[in-house]
């Protein structure tokens, strides 16, 4: 009897068309290497072909076992986490889906609409701060429902905003952010332990290392960055 | 003798300078420390000093990569085991059984049994490579060109498919996604550019730094915080319960083995620690009466992997003295140290810089040695970080993460694309796929594709040349058993029993 289930048509389904897309693209560097007949794509396609393959065979494999480990010793020692019912319906994937686009949001549009409100060059750095300010409100609205996607776009959200605010001002924000989608609620600890954290990161990376950290390129972020690493340098 | 009396003359340089002291024990906290902290490792450490290994002699800035590398792999180990997090690729296998133990409260056996192995693994290893350089190097020029590297290579992911997923199939497929993410950047050959989507980051390559802490230290707190927010969450038990003499002794043979399959590993250039650690996990579990308890706690795995990482630290130093060619990328940034002062690693070193041969050797005997005492000390104090609360903890390894990713190359979309693997190491993991697979496809597919085009070159194209190559047929055909082993059990077997373990969810 057939064990399959919508996620094993959608895991076939995604590999096929990661193969199909990439084989595709590989026309774009098919080009000869005069000491080597096989050229650039060889390798790649191969690579291609062998996860189409076992795409096929685990579609197969799924068909018979379900999503039980079959004979493989290992595989049955080594089950990763088990998805939690909560966080896998259609509405949590789109959810999240959205909550995970919004630092690709920022990273790649303001930029290009800034024409549009006849945004000067020098203003450009508040502009991508306002739009900044519109997609953090967009995030707390899917945070609010959804905090494991809230977790998962928080670090990405920190990482797309270093460039313009800097990790100096970025870090002690990211860290309550953390800990409040961690669960915790206690602003004692919480105003307490930010400042440790920062503290000891900043004395041994920037102060003992002399790591070079961003810092930021649209002021007042970009002063502050400066003022701490001159302190603590 | 003369090699005894070169390696006394070593330690009388290494410990008759108080510089060099400082720096010896300067390395071996910092790997240790680097190794041990979640979310950076020893190449964090490594990428931090390189710069500033200038200001050093060649003699120390060489010593100093070597004792952060021997004490580095062995740090990795306490994340794999308390936190689920190796610290390098060459300590997930650690994390099989590691991190179950530590949630059964023996996460102090696991520590002390990776302490006893790194170290004795390390040690032995050092000595076969102070006596055994100059032969070894030697056979290994002569019988391992390209066709058995790239046979190697092919063999070592095989093995590796079968480690690590929910089914063969999952490993499989991890593996090749590694592969697919190597291959973007320059072809090896022709240096034609692949898969860069018109976009100057892609045009390098991804780097495999922030891929790693991606894939490993940020799906780790994912996974974590997901259990976070439904209550699943259970914070690890606290022990510092080591192992006795005579538990260890009980599995001599597995030590033994480890030694041998991590130095024949770690002898090979661009194979390293990281297949010595799988395959001799493997083997431990090929030989094992108990296979079905691997991957639960069971304290061989440990051992297994730990003894085979540290031994190959010895044996990696050999293609890097002898014929310049690194074995991992720690080893590949020690050459960047001989080039900033104006050296070239290999034979002529020998010639050249007999003193700094030997101070190294001499350093890593040490080191290894060290992490005997030190690493026990060390141990104990930082198996009472999971006396830390994880809503604490995770924003700390978040950021640390995050500064190691950016200090690789100054570069912020390094960081991004280590949140973005983190990402999807947390999705494929929730699917049973294998991040230690993607991360070893990684590494081992630029060497794979570089070896795979320089052995058709040799054999002009011909792949029954493979035919008349008795090493690199032997491992291609087992390469091939493996896989037609796994296929025939996926397939035809009975099913295996489930874990019941609900708490044994590794990395991988």
């Amino acid at each position: 009897m057939s064990k399959l289930k919508f996620s094993h048509y959608f895991e076939v389904f995604f590999w096929l068309l990661l193969v199909l897309f990439f084989f595709v693209y590989s026309f774009e560097f098919n080009k000869d290497i005069e000491i080597y007949k096989y050229g650039a794509t060889l390798w790649p396609r191969t690579i291609l072909l062998l996860i189409a393959l076992a795409a096929i065979g685990q579609f197969f494999d799924q068909k018979k076992n379900g999503d039980k480990a079959a004979s493989n010793t290992m595989a049955a020692a080594h089950e990763g986490p088990e998805s939690n019912p909560e966080h896998t319906g259609a509405a949590w994937y789109t959810s999240t889906f959205i909550l995970l686009a919004i630092p690709f949001v920022y990273m790649t549009v303001p930029e290009k609409i800034a024409p549009l409100f006849s945004i000067e060059e020098g203003a450009l750095g508040s502009f991508r701060l306002l739009c900044a300010a519109g997609l953090f409100l967009v995030y707390l609205i899917f945070a609010w429902r959804n905090h494991v996607g809230a977790i998962l776009a928080l670090p990405i959200l920190f990482a797309s905003l270093l460039e313009d605010v800097g990790f100096y001002a970025l870090a002690p924000v990211f860290i309550i952010g953390v800990m409040i989608l961690m669960g915790e609620r206690r602003v004692s600890r919480m105003s307490l332990v930010m400042p440790l954290i920062y503290g000891l990161l900043l004395a041994f990376f920037v102060s003992l290392l002399y790591v070079g950290l961003p810092t930021g390129n649209v002021s007042p972020f970009y002063d502050f960055g400066n003022w701490v690493v001159t302190k603590l340098q | 003798m003369e090699t005894f009396n070169n390696f006394i003359g070593g330690t009388v340089t290494l410990f008759g300078d108080p510089i060099g002291i400082l720096i010896f024990f300067g390395g071996v906290v910092g790997g240790m420390l680097f190794g041990a902290i979640p979310g950076v490792s020893m190449l964090t450490l490594a990428a931090i000093l390189l710069p500033f290994t200038a200001h050093l002699s060649a003699e120390h800035g060489i010593m100093l990569f070597s004792v952060i590398y021997c004490t580095g792999v062995y740090g990795g180990a306490i994340t794999a085991i308390l936190f689920n997090i190796p610290g390098a690729p060459e300590n997930a296998p650690t994390a099989f059984d590691g991190y179950p133990m530590t949630l059964d409260g023996r996460a102090g056996k696991a520590v002390g049994a990776a302490v006893m192995c790194s170290a004795i693994g390390g040690t032995v290893s050092c000595i076969i490579m102070m006596f055994a350089t100059a032969p070894i190097a030697g056979w290994a020029i002569s019988a391992f060109g390209p066709p058995e590297i790239f046979a190697l290579v092919f063999f070592g992911l095989a093995v590796a498919a079968s480690v690590g997923a929910k089914t063969f199939w999952k490993g499989w497929l991890s593996i090749m996604a590694g592969l697919m993410i190597a291959v973007v950047g320059l072809d090896p050959v022709g240096g034609i550019e692949r898969y860069n989507f018109n976009m100057p980051y892609l045009a390098a390559g991804i780097h495999f730094i922030p891929t790693i802490l991606g894939f490993f230290a940020v799906s780790e707190i994912f996974v974590q915080a997901e259990k976070k927010a439904t209550g699943a969450y259970k914070a690890p038990k606290l022990s510092v319960d080591f192992p006795t003499f005579k538990e260890l002794w009980l599995h001599k043979i597995a030590v033994i083995r480890s030694i041998i399959i991590g130095f024949f590993c770690g002898i090979l250039p661009g194979i390293g620690a990281t297949l010595a650690a799988f395959m001799g996990y493997n083997e431990a579990v090929r030989w094992s009466k108990d296979r079905i308890n691997f991957g639960k706690g069971k304290i061989e795995g440990v051992i297994s992997s730990e003894t085979a990482n540290n031994s190959a630290t010895g044996a990696a130093m050999i293609p890097l003295l002898a014929l310049g060619l690194p074995g991992g990328a720690l080893t590949a940034m020690m050459v960047g140290v001989f080039q900033m002062h104006d050296m070239e690693p290999g034979p002529l070193v020998f010639i050249n810089s007999p003193d700094l041969v030997w101070v190294v050797f001499a350093a890593m005997f040490f080191a290894n040695l060290s992490i005997l005492l030190v690493g026990f000390l060390e141990a104990k104090t930082i198996v009472n970080l999971l006396r830390i609360p994880f809503q604490f903890l995770a924003p700390m390894i978040l950021l640390l993460a995050t500064v190691g990713s950016y200090a690789v190359r100054g570069l912020v979309i390094d960081v991004v694309v280590m949140f973005v693997a983190g990402v999807a190491g947390f999705f494929l993991r929730r699917s049973g796929y294998s991040v230690a697979g993607i991360v070893l496809g990684l590494i081992l597919g630029k060497i794979g594709e570089q070896t795979f085009a320089q052995a058709m070159q040799m054999l002009h194209f011909e792949f029954t040349g493979f035919l008349s190559r008795p090493i690199a047929l032997g491992l291609l055909i087992a390469g091939f058993l493996t896989i037609a082993g796994s296929v025939y059990g996926a397939f035809f077997k009975k099913e295996a029993p489930q874990n019941n373990n609900a708490d044994a969810d590794s990395t991988v």
